[in-house]
């Protein structure tokens, strides 16, 4: 998430996917980055359109959250 | 589209839940208490967001995500193809059902602003987006731009969703739209703007 309001305001200008095509890719991200891939090269579009829509990008933080504690809870 | 490989919990899980599968019932209810649980975790993790008074209902919400993404689950498991864990795949699922109905709940009370005339000056208290905006020529020159070059509807969408930072989905529910749809608006206002800070020369981030 960016700190320069400008770019809050008008989104950044790489293409960016859209919610319903991030929505069908999102498992596969959060797959990525799970194992630590680089998930901004692999999805770059996915990556875009988190940083310019508010509700994908707090779907997505609680998606890894939920699978970081699905993880976690599955070790112990 | 290509069948990769499924690992060997997801073949399992695909497996069991096929409609003819003899466990079928048993992993049908292990699914709903995985997706319960994704959707108690969003449900606690956005716990200060959620206004006290609407609490009791948070976890009538999390069963109603999670019975319905089962039945999300069910109707898509044809379309599976493996290029993500089974579990992933599945708490997507829930995470969009629990977090579209936190959303509606936080924003239940709220009602669009629908008054143009708020375009026609200047106002002395920023909303927070523009208020962050340290260089005053460019406040100016977006707010002349909002006025000026989007449509009404650019201009409704901009000001709730990036101004007011409603929702997409709580605008969508309540334009009687979709979140594609509305952040379709927003994109093409967002497009616009930058545009007509690009023309005029102004720095763009």
């Amino acid at each position: 998430m960016t700190h320069d309001p400008l770019e809050r305001l008008l989104g950044r200008t790489e293409r960016d996917s859209g919610c319903e095509a991030a929505f069908e890719q999102f498992d596969r991200y959060c797959d990525a980055v799970l194992s630590g891939r680089d998930a901004a090269r692999e999805f770059p579009e996915i990556t875009t359109h988190i940083a310019n829509c508010a509700a994908c990008r707090e779907d997505t933080e609680g998606l890894l959250a939920a699978l970081r504690q699905l993880e976690g809870d599955s070790e112990k | 589209m290509a069948t990769a490989q499924l690992d060997q919990e997801s073949a399992a899980w695909v497996r069991d839940l096929e409609s003819d599968a003899p466990g079928r019932e048993a992993a049908i209810a292990r699914l709903h208490a995985l997706l319960l649980r994704v959707a108690r975790a969003e449900a606690a993790r956005r716990g200060t967001t959620i206004p006290e008074r609407g609490r009791d209902e948070v976890d009538d919400l999390c069963h109603q995500a999670a019975s319905d993404a089962v039945l999300a689950v069910l109707r898509k498991l044809a379309e599976f193809r493996g290029e993500a864990r089974f579990t992933t795949w599945a708490c997507k699922f829930a995470m969009f059902e629990i977090s579209t109905r936190l959303r509606r709940h936080a924003w239940r009370e709220y009602r669009i602003e629908d008054d143009e005339r708020i375009w026609d000056t200047l106002p002395d208290t920023m909303p927070h987006a523009l208020a962050t905006l340290q260089r005053t020529e460019t406040l100016e020159f977006l707010w002349r731009a909002i006025r000026e070059q989007l449509t009404a509807r650019q201009r409704q969408v901009f000001q709730a969703a990036v101004l007011d930072e409603v929702p997409i989905d709580v605008l969508a529910d309540r334009l009687g739209s979709t979140r594609g749809a509305i952040y379709k608006v927003l994109h093409d206002a967002r497009r616009t703007l930058r545009l007509a800070m690009v023309r005029a020369g102004q720095e763009l981030p």
